[in-house]
């Protein structure tokens, strides 16, 4: 089983990955994904989303109409193990 | 709509194998050059998909005499070479065509990808009288389409070999966005984006120009171009907005974008100017209705973005997004004019 540690692990990897930086590897939980924290366009959260998808099967845009999950890399995390297989 | 033809080289749009004669490679042939031609002076973008080294694309630009917007040249399933090559070109596969002369290739893309639609050479002559070849509005910009993403290639290539934020590349691009009233004249290209967007599209559905005309003259509504240019080229009208002015709220019906700009500052801009120019008159809160599908995500985290939340469950498919708008709003960047 996936724990909420490595969940968080892997989504800052994939975030590293994305932005092509090592920062997001050491940003805090509360670290917004968008504009001012990490940065992400649309491209950017896009990108993120389909892999989120592929990785986890988690289908973030479909099942949260605001997007509140990519608020910060926590409320990303938090999102997706609420949603893992138990 | 098709908006992007994928071409095998070897024994299809080269007529022979390009390995096999490196000293004198095989010539174009000149029935699909041809359409490869009149294809591209619709507006629909070019691109090779091939199992032999980067220099047969070269040959091939220069022996066709026409430019591609994508290439990829190397030894994988051709499946991944169309799939990649649809995201660089940030087009969805159900707009894209691929040409094999193999039975073989054609069955694993058609497998991998059955969206994209998968075509013998011979049924290509056919095949580009069909509506899904053939764009009802050709603008400007459509006629253009092929230098504008060749300029995008170059673009991206010197993105990736920059160190620094997406703000400093954009700055360091001489980015130019300018936000102004529709004219007449650009009534086409606004009824050509409600066509062609899909990933930046609030609406969901397509508005004539008659339609753009008659609300860019009503005195209850504003419509307004995206022009985007950089020190690449000058990429023309890429989006625009329907903003409804008479209520005490002020409303969006129709937000839309070229998937051409994406990744350049366009939405982010246009969002900041709308918001900032509904506050300045009067307006306390900015809706935009917007359609809930999976190919407009983009669009729907532009919007969170921006700090619109959608207030309720979607009905009839749309969501209605809204922005207060006495917190503080988001800043317009210094490469944005109205």
């Amino acid at each position: 089983m996936t724990g909420p540690a490595d969940v968080t692990r892997q989504v800052r990897q994939l975030l590293a990955e994305i932005t092509g930086d090592d920062r997001p590897l050491g940003a805090a939980a509360d670290t917004p994904l968008l504009r001012d924290g990490i940065g992400l366009d649309s491209l950017g959260g896009t990108v993120l989303l389909t892999e989120v998808h592929r990785r986890f099967g988690v289908d973030v845009a479909g099942e949260d109409l605001n997007l509140d999950s990519l608020a910060s890399i926590g409320a990303l995390a938090s999102f997706i193990q609420a949603r893992l297989p138990r | 709509m098709i908006k992007c033809v994928v071409w095998d080289l070897d024994n299809t749009l080269l007529d022979g194998v390009f390995l096999e004669s490196p000293d004198q490679p095989p010539a174009p042939d000149p029935a699909l050059t041809g359409i490869l031609g009149e294809l591209a002076g619709r507006g629909i973008l070019q691109a090779i998909a091939s199992r032999n080294p980067p220099e047969a694309a070269g040959y091939a630009e220069r022996a066709t005499g026409h430019s591609f917007a994508a290439v990829r040249c190397d030894w994988g399933a051709k499946s991944a070479a169309v799939r990649q090559i649809a995201a660089e070109l940030a087009i969805a596969t159900d707009a894209v065509a691929f040409v094999d002369d193999d039975a073989l290739e054609r069955a694993e893309v058609a497998y991998a990808l059955p969206d994209v639609l998968v075509l013998a050479p011979d049924e290509l002559a056919d095949a580009v009288t069909w509506p899904a070849f053939s764009p009802a509005v050709l603008t400007e910009e459509g006629r253009r389409r092929g230098e504008l993403y060749l300029q995008r290639r170059q673009r991206q290539e010197e993105a990736r070999a920059f160190g620094g934020s997406r703000d400093e590349f954009l700055r360091y691009c001489r980015t130019r966005v300018r936000i102004a009233p529709a004219e007449r004249a650009d009534l086409p290209r606004l009824h050509e984006l409600s066509v062609r967007t899909h990933q930046f599209n609030s609406a969901g559905h397509e508005l004539s120009e008659q339609e753009f005309g008659d609300l860019a003259a009503s005195p209850r509504h504003q419509v307004v171009t995206v022009r985007l240019s950089d020190r690449f080229g000058d990429d023309g009208i890429v989006g625009g907005c329907v903003i409804a002015t008479s209520g005490a709220e002020w409303e969006v019906p129709l937000l839309m974008m070229s998937c051409r700009a994406i990744g350049r500052g366009v939405i982010d801009a246009l969002l900041a100017w709308v918001c900032r120019t509904a506050r300045a008159a009067g307006a306390p809160q900015l809706i935009v209705p917007c359609l809930i599908s999976p190919r407009n995500v983009p669009l729907r985290i532009a919007l969170t973005g921006a700090g619109f939340r959608a207030g309720q469950q979607p009905q009839a498919g749309h969501a209605r997004y809204a922005r207060q708008l006495d917190d503080p709003l988001p800043a317009l960047p210094g490469w944005a004019a109205s």
